[in-house]
């Protein structure tokens, strides 16, 4: 407890010495933003802290929390958990009144919608919401942070070059043509366990036809599901599985850098693209350092601070590393970006869920 | 006398012994009794909607997901049970009635598998025997020998059964410690061979302790987790724990409802494997005071070959269950890539400690994990000791009560005990201010930890004998006094052993935390699950690694401080 403490008040000594430094740029607002936003930064200032629970991992978001720190002298809690975690945590919280969140960060663009249909996020113009696509916003609401085309992640040692498949219609057929010799070799995300993986199977059944065959072709080869890119990569690497599907394209990209054995192939007739969204909390304990974050993550800077990191920005107008040209060249244009609308509550209804597993955990048992 | 000086304990200190059991009912209650009412509602009981309802009930027993997962939590739990139970009583034969070389120095090595959390382990072997471990993969360059899948219910249950082999040695052992030789001597000179006489002399003779061995594996097969979550779960084997973990998830809404169900239907299963112990353990203790009257007894002598087939038998076993795992989390949290076609040496890295460090949340895990084990620890013991006093000598149906209260948080898993405090320091008034501290997992720990910490304060109570506690009360001192002046200073090395082990026990802890973590108040066992969701395995390995450390600090510690392991 003691040591505890003492290391959330040297943190805090730190931030401190932080913001009397950076104190003249902080007072600087970009253009486009109100003149009161700087009493938005004094009362955030005052709040002295936010507190973010999200799905991104913490070494993805650390350079836009320290700069955010650095900037405003605000302290950071930042709070990575799973995407079901997120929103379980923001609903009970919410419900017990003791919201422990400002921001809500996850690539569960459904359950976020969900949150907000349940009046549990908060309603928020954001002076950024202009330098946004019309896809990325949601009532002022849920707000896309980056753009995450999926990607088909393979082991170059273990997969034979002529069966690594460059669309999507080359992966069904792969799977269902060598399923007895990919036994146990192919691994994708498990919609049970995580709602992205949830989000990414039903825009592959509304955008495709081949969803279920690919499922079944999955399940008749014995395919492995995780809850993470992150687990799949360390199977994919060490050899486990040879070929892991629906992996989130920006982490892929960076694995591909990080080890030789590391192939990456984007789908040139149909790649899903979903987005991070954010939120500001209803009942946020920090709720003008909630806004600041916000903001700030949508800001030229922070969208460039995400892409230093491999998180595809999805401000309009930004050029650099991951910008929309990149990620059009990769995807061949084909990219289907999931828009952040009411629609996606939909796949929330229970019947309609426990429909979708039945049939899936039919295909994963190689049943039709 | 003896009447008089009996009765008048119960009725001088009955105050305090009622305050700390209905302090004790109270905390073992009200997670408990949370978790059977909101079984019963057909929402999350804080939705101001929900109303009572059999809508969980009827959901689960008409999933066929539920029955899946039920059947194969029984058959991965007996299969546990047939792995450790034959071999932890061989190992107990083998180091307490023969003369196997080495024994004294190889007990408190046999015990090390007890002490790793199975997410540890479970890590440990992916690495080292799964598809493309290092393990598997020499074998099979060197002798084209092909493993078969860890990531399938037999590899669980091996793996979960070797790992569970000093739960059953440390039961077994005790009661062959105070067998008499005579009987084997007996069967030795009328020609028996030692396996006979092990198999038909010595172990009928410590049935009871080999039945109570089986029904404790039992209950932790039942609510096993980390085996489970991260070798079964991604080929689709499902156990109830990671039924529960999963359900939130299939339905995309809190479902607590139908957890609570779940874990109500554990409580029917393991209720009567608790209440077994219970029978078990009073019989035991009667049928010790008669058995310890034997003469010391004389070890069988194994002879060169047998010497040499033990040690074979326990090297093996030893490889299998230490080595491996820890082997390959050691090399895991040195590398950032392994496998088919990747040379270590080309991949050797510090940088997942360097993250550790520089990441603010694994940092402050790191030091929570640390304060709760030791601080925490320390606390604890002081808490069981005071509920060991109420219950000391302490016959009446008060006493009773007390056993129950201390076994029933037993037949919950850690995760659903962490559920329940997470629901009560959220929405009861006075100690929502508690939650985002460390005192909200203390508490939970606490009653995680109740049983296994209470057995080894008991244990240590039952040293003093009675006539000392007499001296000092015919002498006039009051009961408090007598606890105060000649209880207590005489078990101090007891409970400062006691604290050493339950020092490792929160420290590999990691189910209990799964809802009640949060900003604040993380720690590594925990952070390891969570980290599984978001998929970052190199922060994992270099927590395991850490946890590993730690746990050998823990335990050499608690050897340093003399702590008795046994009961």
């Amino acid at each position: 407890m003691t040591s505890r403490r003492s290391f959330v008040a040297g943190s805090l000594a730190a931030t401190a010495a932080f913001s009397t430094s950076r104190f003249a740029f902080a007072q600087s607002l970009p253009a486009g933003y109100p003149a009161d936003y700087a009493a938005l930064i004094a009362k955030a200032k005052s709040e002295g802290r936010v507190a973010i629970y999200t799905s991104t991992d913490e070494s993805q978001g650390q350079p836009l929390v320290e700069a955010f720190k650095q900037t405003y002298g605000i302290g950071v809690d930042y709070n990575g958990l799973g995407t079901t975690d997120v929103y379980n945590r923001v609903i009970s919280e919410g419900a017990a009144g003791q919201m422990g969140a400002d921001i809500a960060w996850t690539s569960s663009m459904d359950l976020q919608m969900v949150l907000a249909q349940k009046g549990l996020l908060e309603t928020y113009v954001s002076p950024e919401a202009p330098n946004l696509p019309a896809a990325s916003l949601y009532k002022n609401i849920v707000y896309g942070t980056s753009i995450e085309p999926v990607a088909m992640l393979y082991n170059k040692n273990l997969l034979k070059p002529e069966w690594v498949p460059k669309t999507r219609a080359e992966l069904v057929k792969l799977l269902q043509e060598h399923g007895k010799e990919l036994k146990g070799k192919i691994a994708s995300f498990d919609p049970e366990k995580s709602g992205i993986g949830f989000l990414l199977a039903q825009t592959d059944l509304a955008s495709t036809s081949s969803f279920w065959d690919l499922a079944k072709a999955f399940g008749a080869a014995e395919g492995k599901v995780y809850g993470a890119s992150g687990a799949m990569r360390e199977k994919v690497v060490s050899g486990e599985q040879w070929l892991a599907f629906n992996v989130i394209g920006s982490y892929a990209l960076q694995w591909q850098r990080e080890s030789p054995v590391v192939g990456v192939s984007f789908a040139s007739d149909y790649t899903a693209a979903f987005q991070r969204v954010a939120s500001v909390t209803k009942g946020a304990p920090h709720p003008a350092a909630g806004r600041l974050f916000l903001d700030f993550m949508l800001s030229e800077r922070g969208q460039s601070l995400l892409a230093s990191k491999g998180v595809p920005p999805l401000r309009m107008g930004y050029k650099g590393p991951l910008d929309a040209d990149e990620m059009n060249k990769l995807t061949g244009g084909n990219m289907k970006i999931i828009p952040v609308d009411e629609k996606l509550a939909n796949n929330m209804a229970p019947r309609f869920r426990a429909d979708f597993f039945q049939q899936w955990k039919k295909a994963m048992r190689g049943e039709g | 006398m003896s009447s008089t000086a009996r009765l008048q304990p119960r009725a001088e200190m009955r105050g305090y012994r009622l305050a700390v059991i209905a302090a004790l009912v109270l905390f073992v209650m009200t997670p408990v009794g949370l978790i059977i009412y909101q079984s019963f509602l057909d929402a999350p009981f804080f939705d101001k909607t929900s109303r009572f309802s059999l809508e969980a009930y009827d959901y689960v027993v008409t999933d066929p997901e539920f029955w899946s997962a039920f059947g194969t939590t029984a058959i991965f739990a007996f299969g546990m049970v047939a792995v450790a139970v034959p071999l932890g009583a061989l190992l107990a034969f083998l180091l307490t009635r023969t003369d196997l070389a080495g024994r004294r120095w190889l007990e408190p090595i046999v015990l090390v598998p007890m002490f790793l959390s199975s997410i540890v382990l479970a890590f440990g072997y992916s690495v080292a025997v799964g598809p493309s471990g290092f393990v598997s993969l020499w074998l099979k360059e060197t002798l084209g020998l092909r493993l078969w899948s860890i990531y399938s219910l037999g590899g669980m249950i091996l793996i979960g059964g070797l790992s569970h082999v000093p739960n059953v040695y440390l039961y077994v052992s005790s009661a062959m410690r105070s067998l008499p030789s005579d009987l084997e001597e007996a069967a030795r000179a009328s020609g028996a061979s030692i396996w006979r006489v092990s198999l038909d002399v010595t172990l009928p003779m410590v049935l009871p302790s080999l039945i109570f061995a089986a029904a404790l594996n039992l209950l932790l097969g039942f609510e096993t987790f980390g085996i489970p979550l991260v070798l079964g779960d991604p080929s689709g084997i499902v156990v109830l724990t990671t039924y529960i973990y999963k359900v939130n998830g299939i339905f995309g809404t809190p479902t607590y409802h139908v957890m609570a169900v779940v874990a109500v239907s554990l409580i029917l299963v393991t209720l009567p494997l608790v209440y077994v112990q219970r029978l078990l353990l009073r019989n035991a203790r009667r049928y010790a005071a008669v058995g310890g009257k034997g003469a010391r007894a004389a070890p069988l002598r194994l002879g060169a070959s047998g010497q040499l087939i033990a040690w074979g038998l326990i090297g093996l076993w030893l490889t299998v269950s230490v080595l491996m795992p820890i082997g390959g989390i050691s090399v895991r949290a040195f590398v950032n890539a392994w496998g088919e076609g990747v040379r270590l040496s080309d991949h050797l890295t510090v940088s997942h400690f360097a993250q550790l460090m520089e990441t603010p949340s694994l940092f402050r895990g790191i030091l929570n994990t640390l304060a709760l084990a030791v601080i925490g620890g320390a606390f604890a013991v002081a808490i069981y000791l005071m509920i060991g006093l109420a219950g000391h000598r302490n016959k009446g149906p008060s006493g009773a009560l007390l056993d129950y209260m201390v076994l029933l948080p037993r037949a919950l898993p850690g995760i659903i005990i962490g559920l329940a405090f997470f629901w009560v320091f959220l929405f009861v008034p006075f100690l929502t201010p508690l939650r985002p501290t460390l005192v909200s997992l203390f508490v939970a720990y606490l009653i995680v930890g109740l049983s296994y910490g209470l057995r080894i304060i008991q244990a240590t109570l039952l040293q003093v004998a009675p006539e000392l506690e007499e001296a000092a009360r015919t002498s006039g001192a009051s009961m408090a006094r007598s606890w105060r002046d000649v209880v207590v200073p005489i078990i101090r090395p007891g409970l400062v052993g006691a604290w050493s082990l339950i020092m490792i026990v929160f420290l590999r802890e990691y189910a209990t935390g799964i809802y009640l973590m949060g900003v604040g108040t993380e720690v590594m066992g925990t952070l390891m699950v969570s980290l599984l969701t978001s998929g970052a395995m190199d922060q994992i390995a270099a927590l395991a690694f850490l946890s590993i450390i730690f746990t050998a600090a823990g335990l050499g510690l608690a050897l340093r401080l003399g702590a008795r392991i046994h009961d």
